[in-house]
């Protein structure tokens, strides 16, 4: 039983060390969004299909809000180096502060995040309230 | 080679022998690949590994080898009771290690087919599948529910034809070994006979792609002659990169949610679904729904063909 526990104390130790030479090395990056036309790319990969006519960008790239021809809304966040997409289907969790607009997708894990939209932050929170109405 | 003798399967066995598993002599080399990579992603890619990501991977890596060592005997000990029903006894011979070593790889195939194409094989699967990267970290992110998910059942019926549960045990640890290296963007193609053969990096980046070209493809562990046997092979195009994960990125590094989100998704669905189709979330295919709302592989890769032929992709 103790060189079974010394075993798997060895083992997590080796996992602590590699992850950690992974982040020394400067692995991973910062990654944004560059164009509403990277956005749209992303968008379409996550969903195949989705076509967006009407994109948001965060003015730092950190996500973007992106609307179809049919009204559905797609969020994009930054996950790592890569990013992820939820279709929003509820104004739950919306909130706006002048040019801040936060969003939560009624998923715990995938946690709220705050968009700096600039002046369109209005625009998308009177449209995204909508939205599950 | 391994020989008949007193053992951990001492009490099971009807023979006594040694339980060799070769996966602990293969984890120095697993760390010492993983540095390597990682030295070639800092000179060549430094967005294959992150961090969090790889932290991630790696302790679901650990965590299932513990689920492993909770739940290995009892793998062991059903093999071990098929294996008295065995019509004849295959033995020890050299041909038998790989007999059984193929065998045992296409018991691997079907196992992982149906790990893609059964809700409840992959709700344990998914965890391999859930990170957006492609490295040798990846290899080792593993699940820990695999006992929950009987897809044991598909490894051990060889004790029925024969073959020795220590045997089998081997192999498939051998089989795992295999599989360490093709998890890598590393190296683009192997010689062309190589290709043609086994599994290689460029043949298993199609399987954990989520491109509708690819998706559910190439489901072989060691040869991918099953794949092109019975029609679930794709190759890697160079004009249409490999885009990894799942439909429905994760979106967390949170390693208990990477482990659990799909049993708790099912059980949700099951949950909520109407009497009528609540086994249906349970053995049907990832995606299937009662009312539509959602999509399987098969219906985002029609979406898809219909685009290729109206020249619209």
């Amino acid at each position: 039983m103790i060189p079974l526990a010394i075993q798997l104390a060895a083992s997590l130790v080796a996992v602590l060390l590699l992850a950690l030479i992974c982040w020394k090395m400067g692995l991973g990056g910062d990654v944004r969004l560059r164009s509403e036309d990277q956005a749209r790319a992303l968008a379409s990969e996550a969903h195949f299909g989705f076509e967006a006519v009407d994109v948001v960008l965060d003015r730092a790239g950190i996500g973007a809000l992106l609307r179809d021809g049919t009204g559905r809304v797609m969020l994009l966040r930054r996950h790592g180096v890569h990013f992820v997409a939820r279709m929003l289907d509820s104004h739950q969790g919306l909130r706006l502060d002048h040019n801040f607009l936060t969003l939560t997708t009624g998923e715990r894990q995938f946690g709220a995040i705050t968009l700096d939209l600039g002046s369109n932050a209005q625009a998308w929170a009177g449209s995204l309230r909508r939205l599950g109405a | 080679m391994l020989k008949p003798g007193p053992g951990a399967c001492a009490g099971w066995a009807p023979d006594p022998v040694e339980n060799f598993d070769p996966v602990p002599w293969a984890i120095p080399g697993f760390v010492a690949l993983i540095l390597l990579e990682m030295l070639w992603a800092r000179r060549r890619a430094r967005q294959a590994y992150e961090p969090r990501d790889t932290l991630t991977s790696l302790l679901l890596g650990l965590g299932s080898t513990v689920s492993g060592m909770l739940t290995g005997t009892l793998v062991l000990a059903a093999a071990l009771w098929l294996y008295q029903f065995r019509p004849i006894t295959i033995g020890w011979a050299w041909w038998a290690w790989g007999l059984c070593f193929v065998l045992d790889d296409l018991g691997y195939y079907w196992a992982h087919r149906l790990g893609h194409r059964v809700r409840w094989f992959w709700a344990s699967h998914i965890n391999h599948h859930s990170s957006q990267h492609y490295n040798l970290s990846t290899a080792l992110r593993q699940t820990w529910t695999g006992f929950i998910a009987l897809s044991f059942l598909f490894r051990i019926p060889l004790a029925l034809a024969g073959f020795h549960p220590a045997m089998l045990a081997t192999v498939a640890g051998f089989n795992l070994i295999y599989q360490f290296w093709i998890h890598t963007e590393a190296i683009r193609r192997m010689p062309r006979w190589f290709e043609a053969v086994m599994n290689t990096p460029s043949h298993h980046r199609v399987h954990h792609a989520t491109n509708p070209r690819y998706l559910d493809r190439n489901y072989a562990g060691v040869f991918i002659v099953w794949d092109r046997i019975f029609g679930s092979f794709v190759a890697e195009r160079d004009d249409e990169p490999v885009r990894y994960g799942i439909i429905k990125q994760l979106g967390s590094f949170n390693v208990l949610w990477s482990v659990f989100h799909e049993w708790i998704a099912l059980c949700r669905d099951v949950w909520a679904a109407p009497w009528r189709a609540k086994l249906g979330y349970v053995w049907r295919v990832p995606g299937w729904t009662h009312d539509d709302s959602r999509e399987t592989s098969d219906m985002i890769r029609a979406r898809w063909l219909e685009t290729q032929e109206r020249g619209g992709g």
